[in-house]
């Protein structure tokens, strides 16, 4: 029996176990850390993140992670990014001020547009078949943001309206971000990222 | 469409959970970690762990409850209220695992931390409580510390309006615990109509939660000593409020059927 090996990037930015509870519950085998050796040796890396993008941008670079997330991002590695780790997967942010970010999949980071936040249980819709997200629409998953994506629609794979419409989830090759939080959404939560990341680790 | 949220709420009091009733009188339950896990496998939308003896003592958050929360790996979004004082306080509580954070003191004694709180963390990631009682045609916010009753002030009322918070936890404190009597004119008589709302205190029966339900201002509703008496609580409130635009209720097995599962 081969295991997925699940790579957290460590960044030293909010609490990781809810994240790694699931992924384990799932099956996963799981390393978190900030150095390059290990996350080599998984098969797919998630960048987890809450908190500011000003902040999470200098801490991945303080570790000397922006780099190696690009050239893993080249190198068709599978990536996941999680809330602010989807954010970060972005060209740039605007929130608190203009901070470039990884540039891994085009397009920016802005305040939701038409409210101030978004907290709570929403759905998603597809708007483009994607396999490894198949089953997802109508389901509801756990927001806590006030910003999001905005970019080329070839990247958007679901949207979620609040009340207008913003991309909740976007995927360039093997790298996907998630604007909502799947480890704390409960069995809807865990069955997205099972097999969002067997999908992944098999491409 | 955004969902409305049922709340579990577990009051903690010197170490131990606890039935409140009206801010005053208090019945032992058992391990605070115990009652979370319950209401994360029961699929509450989000969790409060309120622990209510921190600002009273001047001890700050109880970081090593959550440390012992958020090792569980919870699945549920999880919202900590008690004894925060200071920005390096709500990001340490962040660290340690909680989604949320619910500050009550700090409101009389120092918004200009809130501001920074608010700053460093996002207002999503702040609740502001106030725990209120009827007077007159208004409303009165207690300070639980001291018992002392006071108007709510203009520059209060503003952090709502500026955004510092993104949501007020209003709590019947003098029908807490008591079932079915919850006041429904405090929040008819909130003077900020379109601050959302968390409803808590004396919340019981399905048909109440149906009418809070239907407030535009009311976000979320929250339950604490009425969630200790059945297996499932939460499963069998939603089941009571079909047709109320929250999430279904979720049962969930740990032990799956086939290899797929």
């Amino acid at each position: 029996m081969s295991y997925v090996t699940v790579g957290i990037v460590d960044y030293g930015i909010g609490n990781h176990a809810s994240v790694i509870h699931s992924l384990r519950d799932i099956g996963f085998r799981v390393r978190i850390s900030a150095e390059i050796e290990v996350l080599d040796t998984a098969d797919v890396l998630v960048l987890p993140g809450v908190g500011a993008f000003p902040s999470a941008m200098q801490a991945l670079y303080e570790r000397g992670l922006v780099s190696y997330l690009q050239q893993q991002a080249r190198d068709r590695r599978p990536i996941i990014g999680i809330c602010l780790g989807m954010q970060l997967l972005a060209t740039a942010s605007h929130e608190l001020q203009y901070t470039a970010g990884l540039d891994i999949i085009p397009g920016e980071v802005i305040a939701l547009p038409g409210a101030k936040w978004h907290i709570g249980w929403n759905t998603l819709e597809s708007v483009r078949a994607d396999p490894l997200l198949q089953a997802v629409d109508e389901q509801a998953f756990y927001f806590n943001h006030s910003f999001c994506y905005q970019g080329p629609a070839e990247y958007h794979v679901c949207i979620t309206r609040h009340p207008r419409p913003f991309a909740s989830v976007i995927r360039r090759n093997n790298i996907v971000g998630i604007q909502f939080h799947p480890e704390k959404s409960q069995a809807a939560g865990k069955t997205l990222l099972k097999n969002l990341i067997t999908g992944l680790s098999h491409a | 469409m955004l969902k409305k949220r049922l709340m579990g709420v577990v009051t903690v009091k010197n170490g131990w959970a606890v039935q409140s009733f009206g801010y005053r009188r208090y019945l032992p339950l058992g391990k605070p970690e115990c009652l979370v896990e319950n209401l994360d496998r029961w699929g509450a939308d989000e969790i409060l762990v309120q622990v209510i003896d921190r600002s009273v003592d001047g001890l700050g958050p109880d970081f090593k409850l959550l440390e012992r929360l958020g090792s569980i790996g919870l699945e549920t979004p999880l919202v900590y209220a008690g004894g925060v004082r200071s920005v390096s306080d709500g990001i340490e509580l962040i660290h340690l695992g909680a989604d949320r954070l619910v500050v009550d003191a700090l409101l009389h004694d120092d918004l200009s931390s809130v501001h920074r709180l608010s700053e460093q963390l996002g207002a999503q990631a702040l609740i502001g409580s106030m725990p209120l009682s009827l007077k007159g045609n208004g409303v009165e916010w207690l300070d639980y510390r001291n018992k002392m009753l006071t108007p709510l002030t203009d520059e209060m009322l503003g952090l709502i309006q500026s955004c510092i918070i993104s949501e007020m936890l209003i709590t019947d404190w003098m029908h807490e615990g008591y079932p079915n009597k919850f006041e429904k004119k405090l929040v008819e008589k909130f003077p900020l109509r379109d601050a959302p709302i968390i409803v808590f205190g004396g919340i019981s029966e399905p048909a109440q939660m149906s009418e809070l339900f239907q407030l535009p201002c009311v976000a979320a509703v929250a339950m604490g000593n009425f969630l200790a008496y059945r297996e499932h609580a939460i499963q069998k409130y939603k089941e009571g409020l079909q047709g109320m635009p929250i999430r279904a209720s979720v049962y969930e097995s740990r032990y799956p059927l086939t290899a797929d599962d």
